[in-house]
């Protein structure tokens, strides 16, 4: 008897100790994202504190299907997503494969390359606010002292341009999260099937392309995963630098659901929007574990 | 309870009804602390340097716990009355914000005696009244007028080349019609613009809005319908089209906010800027400006209606209905925009919301010999008591621009025109006023 006592509170043990981390997510995370659903089925107004007992069921949803401006958001914000982490990939798969190379300063460098993640999201934007802007900008003055140009160039006006710019500084800002994941994959290669690939006689391409890449490919996996869920949730720098503007051309998900809750006051409805682009969120990080699976599957059987 | 405040207040500010307030008594309130939320920013800040001396003659603390530009007060006023944490007594607001924030702040005629209220702008006291409650005692006025570069006005090769040009003497435009020439004509861009204008946010919406007023237009009918996409709106909106698309104004203009004009136009790279009082010193002084010593001002234009632009607002203090010691709350507002308080802001070329300060800041200036301040003063005098308007002060009113600003923006990108986004905004426009009551 005292044995199965004492073997039932083993048991407990884990659940005991697990118990305060539990009941800070629940209340943490739980309790807001049940409280944000039940508000997405409300009319609730921040300055109405009143309208959140007002269920209108899914009327903040249906209204969200036939409105124009949130789905050209959305497709706006994956069009973002999926340049500026080909982008980043391709960039920091370089950078990483150039400081594996060098001997001399290694370290250094990684310290420098960190730099710009180290800045608040907000700074780096009103940075590029004024690297970009037309009057006053470095970018424009430069261009214009050096006799390349002799206009205002809009970067943060025209349509292409101001998402050019945005992407730009998006990643300025996050390319070493690339570089820094390949990097330590790099590190964490094996040496012999590079060598037994050279005895064979492949060239560097071959190797390259055949052996480094499909090792690579998990931690460039986990990077676009992490990177993925940032960039869905984009806001700051955007916010900074165009605040969606002008005309709404470089509006995203985020900066028009913190204009529809915060200025508009209504949450009920941004947070019905803020559901519905989860969905993104939740999609690529699927996506991206399908792939990374894949690769992990392929590299093993490489090995 | 309220009437007693009132009463223990009149008391205390008895001797605040004449224009000096040297010997006011601000009342006696040891142990008080004041919690409040200021507007933060260059322009505010010399203001809140006098906190001290309130604190000194009440025994009273203020406790500063948010100090940000308007727009991330309102966000964090809407997110404290949704969290039901208005646990603070005083709060900066703005006539435009007002309408929005329900019954959160008191009126301030229960606890303000009439005798300091008679010491306001009528108007601007009318234009601080919410449902007719005065939910907040105003601080300074906000219009705008027409600054310029004086000596491109006066150059002769400019006079005659203008006059050959367009047909008519170069001179301080008059109208919003010769603006556009005049924009036009000095225009030489990248390097010099005609004019500027704010181009994002409630910013363009009110500018919108007063070419449309000026234009003969109005917002809404008598029964709320949506009415700004008249024959006069889009002769408004057309106003900032053609001067974008013909380049007169720089390329970021939709980017641009009061900062970015204001700096523009110290920049000596603009003939024309459209912008508030506040600015004026800044503008005449050699360390921050390449155009002190040389700027003109004359009242806002007329629209081809006759009328004047003239969208008006007031920067003010409120008191929440939830503050514990709203005595001593009344104190402090009545004291930040006392005689004196008014003055220290006037000399920096803030508007007064005091009728006494307007005449004796005017007669200070001619007493120094500050001809220019004297000339700004006198001109946004005039425009304050003839031209001034406010938006229309629904609740509503900053979602109307949330709606209207993209389509503006759209109609001076080019992307559609002047009409299709005028009556696209109103489509958008009468689906609020039809979810929010009014149809």
């Amino acid at each position: 008897m005292a044995r199965i006592l004492t073997s039932r509170r083993a048991a407990l043990t884990p659940l005991l100790l697990l118990l305060p981390a539990i009941a800070t997510m629940l209340f943490v995370v739980a309790l807001p994202l049940v409280f944000s659903l039940w508000t997405s089925f409300t009319p609730y107004r921040l300055t109405r504190p009143d309208t959140l007992y007002d269920v209108i069921g899914l009327r903040n949803y249906i209204r969200l299907m036939s409105d124009a401006a949130f789905w050209v958001a959305f497709g706006r914000t994956v069009l973002f997503l999926a340049i500026a982490l080909n982008v980043e990939f391709l960039l920091g798969l370089g950078i990483a494969l150039l400081i594996n190379r060098i001997t001399w300063g290694q370290r250094g460098l990684r310290t420098i390359m960190m730099f710009p993640m180290m800045f608040s999201p907000i700074l780096v934007g009103f940075q590029f606010k004024f690297i970009f802007n037309d009057n006053i900008g470095i970018l424009n003055n430069a261009l214009q002292s050096l006799g390349l140009t002799d206009q205002a160039i809009p970067w943060l006006v025209d349509a292409r341009l101001a998402m050019f710019s945005i992407i730009f500084a998006e990643v300025w800002m996050s390319t070493s999260v690339f570089a820094i994941l390949l990097l330590a994959g790099l590190f964490a290669m094996p040496r012999d099937p590079l060598e037994a690939a050279k005895v064979d006689g492949c060239n560097a391409w071959q190797v390259f392309r055949h052996i480094m890449l499909p090792f690579l490919m998990p931690f460039a996996f986990i990077a676009m995963t992490i990177r993925s869920l940032d960039v869905a949730r984009a806001y700051d720098i955007v916010a900074v630098m165009t605040g969606g503007g002008p005309a709404g051309r470089t509006e995203l998900l985020w900066t028009l659901i913190a204009r529809v809750g915060y200025d508009n006051a209504r949450m009920g409805q941004a947070n019905a929007m803020a559901y519905v682009s989860t969905l993104l969120s939740v999609l690529f990080t699927w996506y991206f574990f399908r792939k990374l699976v894949a690769a992990r599957r392929y590299m093993g059987g490489a090995q | 309870m309220k009437r007693t405040y009132g009463l223990a207040l009149g008391a205390a500010l008895a001797g605040l009804a004449g224009a000096a307030s040297a010997d006011a008594t601000w009342g006696d309130f040891p142990g008080t602390t004041l919690r409040v939320k200021l507007i933060g920013g260059a322009q505010y800040e010399p203001l809140y340097a006098e906190i001290p001396k309130w604190e000194a003659a009440t025994g009273a603390r203020v406790e500063i716990i948010s100090r940000k530009n308007h727009f991330e007060l309102d966000r964090e006023i809407k997110q404290d009355i949704a969290a039901r944490t208005l646990d603070w007594c005083v709060g900066s607001n703005h006539t435009s914000f007002a309408p929005q924030y329900g019954d959160i702040y008191i009126d301030l005629r229960e606890v303000v005696p009439e005798e300091v209220l008679a010491g306001f702008v009528p108007l601007v006291l009318e234009h601080s009244t919410v449902g007719g409650r005065l939910v907040q005692l105003p601080r300074h006025s906000d219009v705008s007028n027409l600054y310029f570069i004086r000596s491109l006005f006066e150059n002769e090769d400019n006079k005659a080349r203008f006059k050959a040009q367009y047909g008519y003497d170069l001179a301080p435009p008059e109208t919003w019609a010769q603006v556009k020439d005049m924009a036009m004509f000095f225009a030489n861009p990248p390097a010099f613009y005609g004019f500027q204008f704010v181009g994002k946010d409630e910013a363009v919406n009110g500018r919108f809005y007063e070419m449309l007023v000026a234009e003969g237009g109005q917002m809404f009918t008598e029964g709320w319908e949506p009415a700004f996409n008249s024959d006069a709106g889009v002769r408004a909106l057309q106003f900032f089209v053609d001067l974008y698309q013909a380049k007169a104004v720089p390329a970021g203009v939709p980017n641009y906010l009061w900062d970015d004009t204001g700096l523009g136009f110290a920049s000596g790279s603009v003939a024309l800027n459209l912008d508030w009082g506040g600015w004026s010193a800044f503008f005449n002084d050699p360390a921050n400006s390449k155009v002190a010593g040389d700027v003109g001002l004359v009242r806002a234009p007329k629209g081809s209606a006759g009328i004047r632009t003239g969208w008006s607002g007031s920067h003010t203090f409120s008191i929440t209905e939830t503050c514990p010691s709203k005595a001593a709350a009344a104190s402090f507002v009545t004291f930040l925009t006392d005689y004196e308080r008014q003055m220290i802001e006037a000399r920096r070329g803030l508007l007064p919301t005091r009728t006494q300060v307007w005449e004796d800041a005017k007669a200070e200036f001619a007493a120094s010999g500050n001809d220019f301040m004297l000339h700004v003063f006198s001109t946004f005098q005039a425009s304050m008591a003839e031209d001034a308007f406010t938006p229309i002060l629904i609740p509503e009113w900053i979602e109307i621009s949330n709606i209207m600003w993209p389509k503006i923006q759209a109609a001076i990108l080019g992307d559609m025109t002047a009409r299709e986004a005028l009556d696209a905004a109103a489509k958008e426009v009468r689906e609020l006023m039809e979810d929010a009551g009014y149809l």
